[in-house]
């Protein structure tokens, strides 16, 4: 058993617990168990209870004699065994003693380097306090700047959103712009169609009739004698292309033509040997001449209304006889003239001339009565021809409302006053204006003498224009405003009417002296453009007053005449006296025209 | 198992606790006083001795001395025999510690053998090894055994190491199984009186029939005085390292265990006591 608990398994030699022994177990751990407590017991008795005290004998012993060996160094050394030890002992003493001084240098030198440190970590605190002030400063620093930054911020935020709705409404105003823009285009588109159609259709009935008129006449035997040669050659002379139809038409006048007044025939013939290319000349030869002047030799004052009739369809502005015939035209804010015939007591509508593009002002026949000239707020003054409702020339120039168009004396000129404050003379032939004339003020009507032209102006002043020169004459104070003027039948008497509700006779042979002045209870001007007029034989003055009565004065006695009230509602803009003197015509501003007579 | 284990180990760091006092015959300077020490009871008191002899020599001078030996109320004790074998014929029954006079002089011839080296010790416990296998295996173990393994014995003893000794000494104790043990058991019985120094003959482990032998076998083989009869008081005492074991202890197991590290079983037979 022994040999196996120590090797591992030794198969040669082994040796075991031996068969026979197994007979008594119990007996064999019972020798075995006796033995080992036997030793244990014997241990326990000799061995423990002694080591220890033999080992602390051992130190003391030891000890002891180390001390004893001590203790003999300091006899003279007898022994040299002792003299040996005590010399070692003092060897190591010295050894020790220096070992004690070198480790008391280094401990100095460890000290030294100590405090060292300790002085550079102080230093190193300093430091870092002092670092972490800057950095707490700094800290603040950025705080206030965030803050700042913040308030700008919130500042710019608000004006971004003022910016923001200040743009969409400036979007907005733009957009309604655009749309208003693009409407005002529409509209003007529309009326530029209307007038397009318009002039459209006359062309064509124009056309058509042309050509009826043709056929007409190359059907009809035209009597051509040798007296008319000469105006069938002048009618034969170079003309613009578009003139054919003209030479037709001149053809059925050719009567009229040949009992012309002399110098004006000659005059045409020079310049058609001067072959002047007439180019677009609205006038042709007959139109300058003279027609027969009518003179009335009483005018009978009006006693009552023949006819109230609702003549146009907006107020009405002006109202003109014409000097040659029975033809009354009138013309007001409808942009349209109208032209009616006065027969046995009646107006019957004759005709329409349209074309202006804005309310007429004022309206005038020309001598012959074949041509009405209209002044217009639409800046220009208009010329038509009886029969053509387009107007044949158009003259614009003025830069605001012309306020008066009158035929000048010389036939083929005409004057109109405008509120810029020019007066301009214009070439009916050449359809251009050829003198502007400044003046001081707004002028509210013109008329025409044989060598001057007389204006009427706001600053209370008539002028007095030479024809050829157009010099300022004179300047005749007035007792207003000039709303009118007019000029009697032989050209020496001129009737101005005046804002403050004075109505002013001006000799006009002796400018300073004759001034007379008719007023009126009740009679008020009633606008800027009243206009008066004096009776075709020089008696009688008739203005329309404010209260829609019609006032005629008598000149001779300087009184008032008549009055004729009721008739009109509203204020009256204009009278007219006709040539014959026996109607008087009123119109006002609520579209009415009254047609009044003594019968 | 744990058990054989544990007896080899307590029979191995068996100890003595021994006052070694210094005889005052003896010429000393001053007084010397008594060294105590727990000498090993597998060792040689010459192996052990040389505190002792240190302390001693403090207190001589140097040419008193002369080989230092030891006795025991007058009896010289022989450095040959296990330092427990010495004890337990000796002193067994006494009061501890053992008290050995120290002597430096007058060293007697004929009662013990001269040390005067440590290699007389190891000569001397070698021989007994190779007598001991020579009984138990016909010499073929040791034989076979290379000089450092001997080296390796010795060395163990001598240091006191266990395992280093019986990681060769187990070899010595390996029997085949078919024989059942060894070939005879190495055994010496000691007596105090006896003009013998002690007995030692051939004795198989197993008997003729397969029986193993036990202790009471040898003895009443050996010295049949010491085993008592029936009835009568117990005489003797049969002390192996100090303990008595049971007499119906197989005598293998004991050759096996109880060896001393010379692997001689030494038995000593002493008087009972009789107080």
């Amino acid at each position: 058993m022994a040999a196996v608990t120590v090797s591992g398994g030794h198969t040669v030699r082994r040796s075991g617990r031996v068969p026979a022994v197994g007979g008594g177990g119990g007996s064999a751990e019972t020798w075995k168990r006796h033995i080992v407590r036997q030793l244990k017991h014997r241990d326990l008795k000799q061995h423990a209870m002694f080591q220890d005290l033999i080992r602390f004998y051992t130190q003391l012993l030891e000890k002891s004699s180390l001390a004893k060996g001590i203790l003999n160094v300091r006899c003279p050394p007898s022994d040299s065994s002792s003299l040996i030890s005590s010399l070692q002992l003092q060897k190591s003493t010295g050894e020790l003693a220096y070992q004690v001084v070198e480790l008391q240098q280094q401990i100095k030198i460890k000290e030294c380097v100590l405090e060292e440190q300790h002085a550079r970590l102080v230093e190193e605190k300093c430091q870092l306090t002092a670092a972490f002030y800057a950095r707490q400063e700094l800290q603040e620093q950025v705080e206030q700047v965030k803050t700042k930054n913040g308030a700008l911020k919130l500042e710019y935020d608000a004006l971004l959103e003022q910016q923001r709705g200040a743009e969409t409404r400036l979007r907005e105003a733009e957009d309604k712009g655009g749309h208003l823009l693009e409407d005002m285009i529409h509209l003007k588109q529309r009326a530029a169609d209307r007038m397009n159609n318009l002039n459209e259709r006359r062309s064509r009935a124009r056309a058509v009739k042309l050509q009826k008129d043709l056929l007409n006449s190359a059907r009809s035997k035209v009597a051509v004698d040798s007296s008319s040669s000469a105006p069938t050659s002048r009618s034969a002379s170079p003309k613009s292309e578009g003139r054919d139809e003209n030479t037709e038409r001149r053809g059925t006048r050719l009567f009229r033509s040949a009992s012309a007044t002399s110098p004006r025939i000659f005059t045409s013939i020079k310049e058609l040997f001067d072959r002047k290319r007439r180019g677009r000349s609205v006038c042709s030869l007959e139109e300058d001449l003279m027609g027969p002047v009518g003179i009335c030799l009483a005018a009978r004052v009006p006693v009552r209304a023949l006819q109230v009739l609702e003549a146009h369809e907006q107020g009405i502005n002006a109202v003109r006889f014409s000097s040659s015939s029975d033809l009354l035209a009138t013309g007001g804010t409808d942009r349209i003239i109208k032209l009616w015939e006065v027969r046995a007591g009646l107006m019957s509508h004759r005709a329409t001339l349209d074309g202006s593009t804005e309310g007429i002002t004022c309206v005038e026949f020309d001598p012959t009565g074949l041509r009405v000239l209209a002044a217009s707020y639409d800046k220009s003054a208009l010329l038509w021809r009886l029969d053509d409702s387009v107007p044949k020339l158009t003259l614009t120039g003025h830069s605001r409302k012309v306020t008066a168009a009158r035929f000048s004396s010389s036939f083929h000129r005409v004057v109109t006053g405008s509120a810029d404050r020019t007066i301009r003379l214009w070439d009916l032939h050449r359809a251009a204006c050829v003198q502007v004339v400044e003046v001081a003020s707004y002028c509210s009507d013109l008329v025409c003498t044989e060598n001057c032209i007389i204006s009427g102006h706001y600053d209370s002043k008539i002028r007095v224009w030479d024809t050829r020169t157009m010099n300022c004459l004179q300047e005749v104070p007035a007792q207003g405003k000039v709303t009118s003027l007019d000029i009697s039948a032989e050209h020496r008497q001129l009737l101005s009417c005046c804002r403050d509700d004075c109505l002013q006779l001006v000799d006009l042979r002796r400018w300073s002296n004759e001034r007379m002045c008719f007023r009126a209870d009740g009679f008020k001007c009633g606008s800027d453009s009243t206009k008066a007029v004096i009776s075709p034989d020089g008696c009688f003055l008739a203005a329309g007053s404010a209260d829609g009565a019609v006032y005629i004065w008598n000149v001779s006695t300087g009184k008032l005449e008549t009055r004729l009230p009721d008739k009109h509602s509203s204020s009256i803009s204009a009278v007219s006296w006709s040539l014959s003197g026996e109607y008087v015509v009123s119109v006002d501003k609520s579209r009415w025209a009254v047609l009044w007579s003594d019968i | 198992m744990a058990d054989d284990k544990d007896v080899l180990r307590d029979v191995w760091f068996g100890r003595i606790p021994t006052c070694f006092t210094l005889n005052p015959d003896e010429l000393t300077d001053r007084e010397a006083e008594p060294y105590y020490l727990l000498l090993p009871r597998v060792s040689y008191l010459t192996l052990v001795t040389d505190k002792v002899k240190k302390h001693f020599l403090k207190v001589m001078k140097a040419e008193d001395v002369e080989e230092m030996w030891f006795e025991y109320e007058g009896t010289p004790l022989k450095w040959h025999y296990p330092i427990g074998v010495l004890f337990d014929l000796h002193a067994s029954n006494t009061v501890l510690p053992w008290n050995i006079t120290v002597h430096f002089k007058n060293f007697p011839d004929h009662d013990l053998l001269h040390c005067p080296a440590t290699s007389i010790i190891e000569a001397h416990f070698m021989s007994s090894i190779k007598e001991a296998d020579a009984l138990k295996h016909k010499s073929q173990v040791v034989n076979d055994m290379q000089k450092k393994d001997h080296k390796q014995l010795w060395m163990g003893l001598q240091n006191d190491k266990f395992d280093q000794f019986w990681a060769m000494n187990r070899k010595l104790m390996e029997y085949s199984t078919e024989e059942g043990g060894f070939r005879y058991i190495p055994f010496r019985i000691y007596q105090t009186m006896s003009d013998r120094p002690f007995i030692q003959k051939l004795f198989r482990p197993v008997s003729a029939e397969g029986n193993a032998h036990t202790l009471s076998d040898l003895l009443n083989e050996m010295l049949p005085s010491a085993v008592p009869n029936e009835g009568e008081q117990k005489r003797y005492q049969v002390v192996i390292h100090g303990i008595e074991p049971l007499l119906e202890t197989p005598l293998q197991w004991l050759s096996e265990h109880l060896s001393h590290p010379d692997n001689f079983l030494h038995i000593c037979i002493i008087p009972t006591p009789t107080d």
